[in-house]
């Protein structure tokens, strides 16, 4: 930028950069160290954890398989690091539908062994299409918002984007897994929040989804509609009276109360944590990871994760404030906000304060699906802050 | 920065073909804002709930974490022996293994944990639905564990133990059972031992008793439990989330087994006098008069002490029905009141539980009370005439061949019913201020209360009075109600033991031991002392003596008590006695009284009640220094000499060790 141009409509018929040449170098230089920080520690922290939280299962520690993710998940964030934002804008199509038949090969398949299938095995290890689709979602959604962005604050736009958002939330809602659409539905809600949709056109659609979930819950149940199952139905509301049915529905919730308040200030180490070792909580190497861990290493141990949960997002929305456009915004706070609603609800729903959903914690579940998402999303978060337009002050 | 934008949209409108370059409005910064508001202000609601759950109430967490996988195991003590006064044994233990079952560790589903109850009862042949109400009945309590059967068979147990995996909360711990050597023999005495009941758990909660303990139910195994049932330990056990074991059991209190308890009973005199019940039964039936005997009691007291030597009660049953499997229809006699009826109530302890009229054995109740009343002089002589009239009413002697002067002595011997009808009018025309005199000395001599014997279910009897007669038929106020008012008859009645008096065989013994001893009421009593258990050979070490209550004098005259017993002695041996036909030859001299009481009674198969002798024999020996006191009654058995007192002779024949042949039949 070395002439400054009087003229302002003559800036703006110049045409758009492509992707800043940075160097190896100059990326270095210019990453979020602070979110490096805390993506190491975290990382480092989960393996720690888990290895403690799955010594006493039949198959042993799953530290070595999540270790392989790990490295895996890290060669990912490497690529993302690499891969310009703008490439994703303009593919936003191809990815879009690319992730829907996937999506929809994933149902087939599980409609064809006649049982709920989320994964698609390819051998090595069990691939699980939702887990990726969830940033390849918000790449999507921001990428359409990003086409439309003069149009934002009109009601066709943000009508748009659901009608593009709400076909791969069914096809997760169908697998059946809820608590992944449901991460779906908070992203796309931060999407259109992001991208600056008119605060009425937010009220509405916050009221309509109020209104949706009562239904769903509540009205048409009592006229005989049932859209879930009871069983699904139970462990949405469960949390609301966790001693009302201690030895069916809501034992598991029970169980995983007793198993985070047994932990106490410092922990009943890995030896000592007996709720995990034997087997009282259920799922705890995968959605209850963090009563497990609450267990073992206390409230200071668990302290610990969730400051580095916050760290991640707060550094995560001073990307959204520094980004180079628009787009990035719009996916850096996709992702930010995603990231914040996946904690949140997993381990507010161990603690008795959320509805039970099979949603996995970040960097810490086992699961190589979600831990090589967990790093694309923090690559790609990454690759945008290192593309940030560098303000100058005066 | 607004003002940089203004211009083009003052002068030309944007092109949306053309990128605009993007700057952080302040809408969006606002908007992330909010965003980074709404992060603090979860994880603020996180850490909120994690220091409440964890730090302000980890501890009632911890307890219930602990809850969930220790168990605490009950090692079930044995329960003390019972021994006869010879150290003969009555009731012992045997090895078993019990089924329990863990509520909490049951799987967490209903329709999985009703799969698991229905297999289990296919195997123990429980039926499910006992085994369901059972735990409902614990359902508050998912640590205390249901006891779904004792003593299972080995095969049971082998399937059990290599299908563990398939029921869960399942356990199958060491148990004892009752055995019982001697099979029914005092059954009625020793009681039997089982679950304890709701209401009695209730009570015992505080004592230490467990809803899952087995408790005495009657009779000795009731009263004494405290001694016999020994202290259980505990073990403590870690389990999984499934209610499978993860540690073994490890010892936190080991077991004190029960303390061996000591009867005043001897076996053989118990065995005797069962016998002696069968047999006069038995005779009774073959005669016209006694064809529907079917029950009754015998008592043998030590007249010294109190000592019941042998109490038995028929029809009988089998305790060792109540341990280890329940054979249900077995059982039905003993807990279905209608069964039991068809049976004859086998479960009755007949000697403390169920009152009869006396007859004439309460004669020299009646020969007392006037010769200390001064109603009658011993030697006073009276005519036992074949019939008394008064007021109208004609009442009759047994035996119409009778018509002499007797005193009361030989009254008693030939059990002269009109000589006593008018001790009985006498009684009535007493003046009122001097009260019933009559039942007065039936209380005295212990008849119409309780004797005090120590284990329950025992009943008081009636010796009726002119109030008693008001207040149950309606009354007060009394006068002008002919059922509420005491008529003449009554208390003629009374005095040969008839109407509505009723006493227990116990009662009748105990009164019999006052004119053995020379006037002195004993408390009769079963248990002798309580013993620890020593180990094999160790000789047993008395622990506690319950030791005979030292007899209680009532104030008889001695003399007049002396008539008495010359009375009963004579009865058993002049020629003109009621039972010197069964007696007379004995090597041992024995005084006593046989008695015939009317009653109405319902019989199977007959439309109305028929009139039926209660047939009675009560006495002592030897006359000079008396050992034992025998009471023996058969329901509907006929005439006091014909089956009581050849019954009664049995138990002497084993308690002298010595026979007699019996010459004549005789009569009442």
């Amino acid at each position: 930028m070395g002439i400054e141009v009087v003229d302002p409509r003559a800036r703006g018929l110049r045409p758009r950069p492509e992707t800043q040449a940075v160097g190896v170098a100059g990326m270095v230089r210019r990453l979020d160290w602070l979110l490096m920080g805390a993506l190491v520690s975290v990382t480092a922290y989960g393996l720690w954890a888990i290895d403690g939280i799955t010594r006493h299962d039949a198959g042993g520690s799953s530290l070595g398989h999540q270790v392989l993710f790990t490295v895996a998940g890290a060669i990912v964030f490497v690529v993302a690091l690499f891969v310009d934002p703008e490439r994703y804008r303009r593919m936003w199509r191809p990815i879009y539908f690319g992730t829907l038949g996937i999506m929809v090969l994933v149902l087939a398949a599980g409609a064809a062994t006649r049982g709920s299938k989320r994964w698609i095995d390819v051998g090595f290890f069990k691939f699980q299409p939702s887990e990726f689709g969830k940033v390849l979602f918000v790449l999507v959604l921001a990428g359409f918002l990003a086409e439309r962005r003069h149009a934002v604050q009109s009601a066709r736009t943000p009508l748009t984007a659901i009608g593009i958002g709400l076909l791969p939330i069914l096809l997760v809602f169908v697998q059946p897994d809820i608590g992944t659409a449901l991460v779906y539905t908070a992203a796309m809600a931060a999407v259109l929040f992001v991208a600056g949709i008119r605060w009425s056109h937010l009220a509405v659609l916050a009221a309509l989804a109020t209104g949706i979930a009562l239904a769903v819950l509540w009205l048409l149940p009592a006229a005989g509609l049932n859209v879930l199952k009871p069983y699904q139905a139970e462990r949405l509301t469960g949390f609301t009276h966790p001693d009302n049915d201690p030895r069916g529905a809501t034992y598991n919730l029970r169980q995983s109360i007793i198993t985070v308040g047994a932990g106490g200030l410092r922990g009943r180490g890995v030896g000592g944590a007996t709720q995990t070792g034997l087997d009282y909580i259920p799922e705890h190497a995968t959605d209850f990871a963090f009563a497990s861990l609450a267990e073992e290493r206390g409230f200071f141990g668990a302290s610990i994760l969730l400051l580095l949960y916050l760290l991640i997002v707060w550094r995560a929305l001073k990307i959204v404030a520094g980004a180079r456009d628009l787009y990035c915004a719009i996916v850096a706070g996709g992702i930010a906000f995603m990231f914040l609603f996946q904690v949140f609800v997993n381990t507010a729903m161990t603690m008795g304060a959320a509805p039970i959903t099979g949603i996995p914690l970040p960097f810490v579940s086992v699961g190589g699906s979600s831990l090589i998402t967990n790093f694309l999303a923090l690559g790609v978060l990454q690759a945008i802050h290192v593309r940030r337009s560098v303000r100058r002050r005066g | 920065m607004a003002d940089r934008t203004a211009p083009s949209r003052r002068f030309l409108p944007g092109d949306p073909r053309v990128a605009e370059p993007y700057r952080l409005t302040p809408q969006l910064a606002l908007r992330v804002a909010i965003l980074g508001f709404l992060a603090l202000a979860l994880f603020a609601v996180l850490f909120l709930r994690l220091w409440a759950l964890q730090v302000l109430s980890g501890e009632r967490y911890l307890a219930q974490a602990n809850d969930n996988r220790v168990r605490t195991l009950r090692l079930e003590a044995p329960r003390g022996p019972i021994l006869d006064r010879n150290g003969r044994v009555l009731v012992t233990n045997t090895p078993g293994t019990r089924v329990e079952l863990w509520p909490s560790d049951l799987p967490k589903t209903w329709a999985a944990q009703l799969a698991e109850l229905r297999k289990l009862a296919s195997v123990t042949g429980v039926p499910t639905k006992d085994i369901v109400a059972e735990l409902a009945k614990h359902g508050d309590d998912p640590l205390t564990p249901v006891v779904v059967q004792r003593g299972i068979k080995q095969q049971q147990i082998y399937y059990l133990l290599e299908h563990q995996d398939e029921f869960p909360g399942v356990r199958l711990p060491q148990s004892y059972l009752r055995k019982y050597p001697y099979q029914s023999l005092a059954a009625q005495v020793l009681g039997y031992v089982g679950q304890i009941s709701p209401e009695d758990y209730k009570a015992l909660k505080k004592k230490g008793y467990l809803a899952s303990d087995s408790i005495g139910q009657s009779g000795i195994e009731r009263t004494y439990d405290t001694y016999l049932r020994g202290m259980d330990g505990t073990a403590q056990l870690t389990v999984d989330s499934r209610g499978r074991p993860k540690t073994a059991a490890v010892p936190i209190q080991s077991s004190a087994p029960g303390e061996t308890l000591r009867l005043t009973l001897d076996i053989n005199l118990q065995r005797a006098a069962e016998r002696a019940l069968t047999y006069g039964i038995n005779l009774a039936r073959s005669s016209a008069e006694g064809a529907y005997a079917d029950g009754g009691a015998i008592v043998a007291l030590d007249p010294r002490n109190g000592d019941v030597l042998a109490m038995a009660s028929n029809p009988t049953y089998k305790p060792s029905l109540f341990s280890g499997r329940k054979d249900m229809k077995k059982l039905a006699p003993l807990l279905n009141p209608k069964v039991a009826q068809e049976d004859n109530f086998p479960a009755f302890n007949r000697a403390i539980q169920v009152g009869y009229p006396p007859g004439s054995t309460f004669k020299p109740v009646t020969a007392i009370a006037a010769m200390q009343a001064h109603v009658v002089g011993p030697l006073t002589p009276l005519l036992c005439s074949p019939s008394y009239t008064a007021y109208g009413q004609v009442f009759h002697n047994w035996t119409p061949l009778i018509d002499q002067w007797v005193d009361l002595r030989t009254a008693l011997a030939m059990s002269c019913d009109t000589y006593f009808y008018r001790l009985g009018d006498d009684f009535f025309k007493l003046p009122s201020g001097r009260g019933h005199l009559l039942q007065g000395w039936a209380n005295r001599l212990g008849l119409g209360e309780t004797t005090g014997l120590d284990i329950g279910g025992e009943i008081s009897g009636l010796i009726p009075t002119p109030e008693w007669r008001c207040k149950t038929f309606g009354g007060p106020p009394c006068r002008g109600y002919v059922d509420r008012i005491w008529k003449p008859g009554y208390s003629i009645q009374l005095a040969i033991g008839q109407g509505d008096v009723l006493v227990t065989p116990l009662q009748m013994a105990r009164f019999y031991a006052l004119i053995a001893n020379g006037g002195k009421l004993v408390t009769p009593h079963l248990a002798n002392d309580v013993e620890q258990s020593g180990s094999n050979g160790q000789p047993l070490r008395v622990l506690r003596r319950f030791g005979a209550q030292p007899p209680q004098p009532v104030n008889v005259d001695p003399t007049a008590l002396n008539y008495v017993a010359l009375g009963l002695e004579e009865a058993t041996h002049a020629s003109i006695g009621t039972s010197s036909g069964v007696f007379g030859n004995f090597k041992v001299d024995i005084a006593g009284k046989t008695g015939s009481a009317e009653k109405f009674v319902h019989v199977k198969g007959l439309p109305n009640a028929i009139k039926l002798n209660q047939s009675w024999w009560c006495g002592y020996g030897p006359f000079d220094a008396p050992t034992i006191v025998v009471c023996a009654t058969i329901e509907n058995g006929g005439h006091g000499g014909s089956a009581a007192a050849p019954a009664a002779l049995k138990v002497f024949e084993q308690y002298f060790h010595t026979t007699a042949t019996t010459t004549a039949k005789a009569s009442d």
